[in-house]
């Protein structure tokens, strides 16, 4: 999947120099969405989902703990 | 129409503006190559979507010089930029806890990492583009006024821009030898280990 968005981004520069603009146009647009899907899928944990759990700071409050409030 | 010297000014610090971000981005990305190749520190999946995201903002600056300055080609960079960041922030609260099997990878510069680093350089870009159309984007005129107004930046923003192709090709075969058509790994060049 990685080749196909350097390969997309490389044909958009290549009609982009060649003022066939929408084609540029439309194939950035492929790259981007190919490159946010990769994200998604690179980033995507079966263990935590999308979530970041080893930065997760909330300790027990202290009434909790003790039993207050 | 205001006087053709007001007009002209007025291109040569737009498009002036746009060649030191082009410059810019074409350095960075000389950069990473060069520690990729002279260092052997191949990219992980993630760096590789923040190089391409730096060569999405290049593409609508691109642009700008082959045909002449637009909103549209200044969303097109900023929609990038904003990927950059996203991508970069994540990467770097993905390492920012020291676990097994996690760490930042490669080497830093000036004590920071390279998603560290991708973080600031979306950030600054960010705040450039909101100068530029704060300062300029009121401006009627602007739109008219092709990149051929100014020959010389417009030469130098196009040779700028065929070096970042010329990057982005060699970045395209790098990635063919690193990933295959499968995932991406920083072990090594998939398709040179058989």
């Amino acid at each position: 999947m990685m080749v196909l968005v350097f390969a997309a981004l490389l044909a958009a520069f290549a009609c982009g120099w060649r003022h066939k603009t929408a084609a540029a146009i439309g194939l950035l647009a492929l790259a981007f969405v190919l490159a946010v899907a990769l994200f998604l899928w690179e980033i995507y944990s079966p263990q935590y989902g999308f979530a970041m759990p080893w930065i997760q700071v909330e300790r027990a409050a202290p009434h909790a703990a003790t039993g207050e409030g | 129409m205001r006087a053709d010297a007001e007009q002209s000014a007025l291109a040569f610090g737009n498009y002036l503006y746009q060649l030191l971000i082009l410059t810019t981005f074409a350095g960075i990305l000389t950069a990473a190559m060069a520690m990729q190749y002279a260092f052997g520190e191949l990219p992980c999946p993630l760096c590789l979507l923040q190089r391409a995201a730096m060569f999405g903002i290049c593409f609508g600056i691109m642009l700008d010089f082959r045909e002449r300055f637009s909103y549209r080609n200044v969303g097109l960079s900023l929609l990038n930029a904003v990927f950059l960041l996203v991508v970069s922030a994540r990467q770097s609260l993905l390492d920012i806890y020291a676990r097994p099997g996690h760490a930042y990878v490669g080497s830093t510069v000036f004590g920071l990492h390279m998603p560290v680093w991708s973080v600031i350089i979306s950030v600054l870009l960010l705040i450039a583009y909101a100068l530029q159309l704060a300062v300029l984007g009121g401006d009627r005129d602007l739109p008219n006024l092709p990149a051929s107004t100014c020959p010389k930046l417009k030469r130098a923003g196009e040779v700028v821009s065929l070096y970042v192709m010329a990057l982005l090709a060699i970045n395209l075969v790098s990635v063919i030898l690193q990933c295959g058509f499968g995932q991406c790994h920083t072990f090594g060049y998939a398709l040179l280990h058989g």
